[in-house]
């Protein structure tokens, strides 16, 4: 009876608790909320075991990243201050990069400097570069991953929104057209740079979990080879 | 001398289920066990972020059972409160007899 309710729990929630369970729960976080879950769903149906499935998801959710900021505090900070170097490492050569490819090949000529920095180049800086942060936090701190990287994603995510406010507020560097003029000057420079800003931290929590993915899955694999 | 081993409230609360539990002291029975003597809904990470900790202290042990078709082919983690977990229980409860002597607002259950 039990065995029918495998697979009828609410997936997302499944998936999550899955995200943030240290390997040496794997097996017994999910199987415990299986069994009451399937415990509830035959004395009180299937949409209440579910409503009881996300709650207890929810609040497990919750103590597992207080638990992990407890336990690993110390790597999750040096993790993340050594994230952002590493994130500046990065910054410097995209731009060197950049700036290489084109005064090579004079893409100047061809579209606006202005609009080829902020589209193009920060969505390397923005997107790419802090999915490497997030891979990276989540190499050091095993098993804590997803607190790590979500660590970091709020970090950068709070800087880098005070960055555009400084920005926002500050004189239009030389070169750019002026910002605080023209409304739709104004929307063009910092559209990009407003998306790119939300889009960072989680760019960081896709890193990590990209890293939990391939250590569950070897996990997996050296547990079926004993 | 000041002891820094001592139990937080919840920690407590968790070792008396698992000793009450003996054998069957796993993360459904032992948030069953705390819900219906003492009403208070707690969820399984906070149970296993309790159970971990106090492993780290050495006060409970535990080891993996075999895996069964209904929990998902998935094991229950069983926990066992050690010797050093026991005799914290009964440091936490001298301390607690000690304070509540000669408070009449409170009553002793001793």
């Amino acid at each position: 009876m039990p065995q029918e309710r495998i697979g009828q729990q609410p997936p997302i929630a499944v998936w999550l608790v899955d995200q943030f369970t240290p390997y040496n729960q794997a097996e017994a976080i999910p199987g415990d909320l299986l069994e009451e879950f399937s415990d509830i769903a035959s004395r009180q149906g299937i949409a209440s075991a579910r409503r009881w499935y996300w709650r207890q998801s929810v609040k497990t959710i919750a103590h597992l990243i207080a638990d992990g900021l407890r336990v690993a505090s110390w790597l999750i900070v040096s993790s993340t201050v050594g994230a952002c170097l590493l994130g500046w490492c990065l910054f410097w050569l995209t731009e060197t990069t950049v700036n290489v490819v084109l005064h090579r090949y004079h893409v100047y000529h061809h579209v606006s400097a202005p609009v080829f920095w902020l589209v193009y180049a920060l969505l390397v800086e923005r997107l790419v570069n802090p999915m490497f942060m997030g891979g990276m936090v989540g190499l050091v701190v095993k098993g804590r991953e997803l607190p790590a990287a979500i660590t970091l994603s709020f970090f950068i995510g709070i800087s880098s929104a005070l960055g555009l406010v400084l920005m926002a507020t500050a004189d239009t560097p030389r070169g750019f057209p002026s910002w605080h003029g023209d409304a739709m000057v104004h929307l063009r420079i910092l559209r990009p740079l407003l998306v790119t800003t939300f889009l960072s931290p989680i760019m960081i929590v896709i890193g990590g979990v990209i890293v939990r993915k391939v250590r569950s899955a070897q996990n997996r694999m050296d547990k079926i080879s004993g | 001398m000041a002891n820094r081993d001592h139990l937080g409230e919840f920690e407590h609360i968790v070792l008396l289920a698992v000793l009450r539990l003996a054998d069957h002291a796993y993360g459904v029975t032992v948030r069953q066990e705390i819900e219906e003597r003492i009403s208070r809904e707690v969820s399984i990470g906070a149970i296993y972020a309790t159970l971990d900790r106090l492993e780290r202290k050495g006060y409970v042990k535990s080891q993996l059972g075999e895996p069964t078709a209904e929990r998902g082919g998935r094991s229950k983690r069983f926990f066992r409160v050690t010797a050093k977990g026991v005799s914290a229980v009964n440091r936490a409860q001298h301390a607690f007899q000690k304070m509540i002597q000669g408070l009449d607002s409170v009553r002793s259950y001793s």
